[in-house]
């Protein structure tokens, strides 16, 4: 069974890790972009919008992400036969509109800590919302909300070990069939959050020199 | 009610405004009007509804009643285009509000290049006259982080002329600097009213009004309680409620 020594395993394990990578690339960026969106919306002067961008934060945020992919891979497909998704779309949405929520609160509080004043002296020059927004509140309400989305991006590569439950085979669920081949639990594990670590880390790096250059 | 007896139609003009808190109402059927080039300073106890009143002048505070005529284009009317009315409405605040993540050059250089669409050499060029005339040339590059509060309000003053707006509000414009650096906004304005520029300063600088203004109004509890050249204001006015507040602050 363990002919090959540990080595014949690293490949399924770094391609896990590559996968894992590949999820909270894409679901952060696209979280980013959905957290923008419905952030800005949840404070915007057009109440339906508001109401809209409320229900979408507020519902995701009470629900585990196990909940939201299980919904997506096995029971959207029953109310509407067209969103069949396979394991790495579902996966991807899944952690998106998740991480979409998180992002969400994220912006709109790093938004509103903008002093008002600021917003007034854009509308003294006759900025209408767009320029106010792109360049007076966004620029500064960015800086703000870069710690806790750093934060919030390392929590994401820990829950993107959740999709293995549709069978998405990421590193942990990569780790897990290959401990149940070689019954080595103990070093494909320990392998298994090394790579965890090596994913994480320079996230956490970014963010400290981040940190480091607003000082 | 008094009117201006500087010649010109008025570039403000202020009918029957009322403005409520809640159940405070803070502002009284007030009517006004400022002439071109004519300087007005706006007096009275805190809470006496003269910052709301300024603020109603370009709409950053909605009122409730009445009209804000401002360069021909009434404020109440729902087709005005309220932004392009602002562009003509310089405003100066008690907190400065500089935008701190841009140097002094780009809070000046940002409205005309984005609300104006100037090129960039030609905002550039306007900037550097306007921070040459508020004496802070040499902080052109600088971020405002590092500008005492007097400087930062003289950026402010820099970034609302950039404009070339027709009329600058100013709501207590030095209440918020330390001493040291009150005269050095003063003389500013000073010179800007000077140069012709029509102003509406809210202050409790009484010495900038004596000297200044070409009208002095007396704001109490919501209402003008009276208003005059600033001769007549200071050394005799009609009312009880104006000598009252004076006697106090003088």
């Amino acid at each position: 069974m363990n002919d090959g020594g540990f080595a014949q395993f690293l490949p399924p394990l770094l391609r896990g890790t590559e996968l894992t990578l590949m999820l909270v690339a894409v679901s952060g960026v696209v979280g980013t972009i959905l957290g923008l969106v419905f952030g800005m919306a949840r404070i915007c002067p057009v109440p339906p919008l508001r109401w809209v961008a409320a229900v979408y934060i507020n519902f995701l945020r009470g629900q585990p992400v196990l909940i939201i992919l299980l919904f997506i891979y096995f029971a959207l497909p029953l109310l509407f036969p067209a969103a069949t998704f396979n394991r790495g779309f579902t996966a991807i949405v899944g952690l998106s509109i998740y991480a979409g929520a998180y992002m969400a609160e994220i912006f709109r509080g790093s938004i509103e800590a903008i002093p008002k004043g600021q917003e007034e002296a854009a509308e003294a020059l006759g900025m209408g919302y767009f320029l106010k927004f792109r360049y007076v509140i966004l620029p500064q309400a960015m800086k703000i909300a870069v710690p806790p989305a750093i934060g919030f991006l390392i929590s994401l590569v820990k829950a993107s070990a959740l999709v293995s439950v549709i069978g998405f085979v990421e590193l942990t669920q990569a780790g897990h069939i290959i401990s149940n081949i070689n019954q080595e639990p103990l070093q494909t594990f320990l392998v298994v959050a090394v790579l965890y670590f090596i994913v994480s880390y320079p996230i956490s790096l970014l963010g400290r020199w981040y940190e480091r250059r607003l000082a | 009610m008094i009117t201006s007896t500087l010649n010109g139609s008025p570039i403000i003009e202020v009918t029957g405004l009322d403005k409520s808190f809640g159940s405070n109402q803070v502002l009284k059927q007030i009517d006004a009007r400022v002439a071109p080039n004519e300087v007005v300073c706006v007096i009275g106890p805190s809470g006496s509804g003269k910052s709301t009143f300024l603020r109603c002048l370009n709409l950053l505070e909605k009122f409730d009643a009445g009209h804000v005529v401002v360069n021909g284009h009434d404020l109440a009317a729902s087709r005005t285009n309220l932004n392009l009315v602002r562009r003509d409405v310089g405003m100066v605040f008690q907190s400065f509000n500089v935008f701190p993540h841009l140097k002094v050059i780009d809070n000046v250089m940002l409205a005309p290049m984005k609300v104006l669409k100037l090129g960039r050499r030609e905002a550039r060029e306007r900037a550097e006259t306007l921070l040459a005339k508020v004496g802070l040339t040499d902080k052109a590059d600088a971020h405002p982080r590092q500008l005492s509060g007097g400087q930062q309000q003289r950026v402010a003053i820099a970034r609302a002329l950039a404009m070339e707006p027709k009329v600058m509000l100013f709501d207590e414009p030095t209440s918020a600097l330390d001493p040291e650096t009150i005269g050095e906004v003063l003389s500013v304005m000073k010179k800007l009213a000077e140069e012709g520029m029509t102003m509406v300063v809210v202050t409790h600088e009484m010495g900038f009004a004596r000297e200044v203004a070409d009208r002095v109004v007396f704001m109490a509890d919501g209402v003008i309680v009276e208003e005059g050249p600033p001769k007549q204001v200071f050394e005799d006015p009609v009312h009880e409620r104006t000598r009252a507040f004076l006697g106090k602050i003088l």
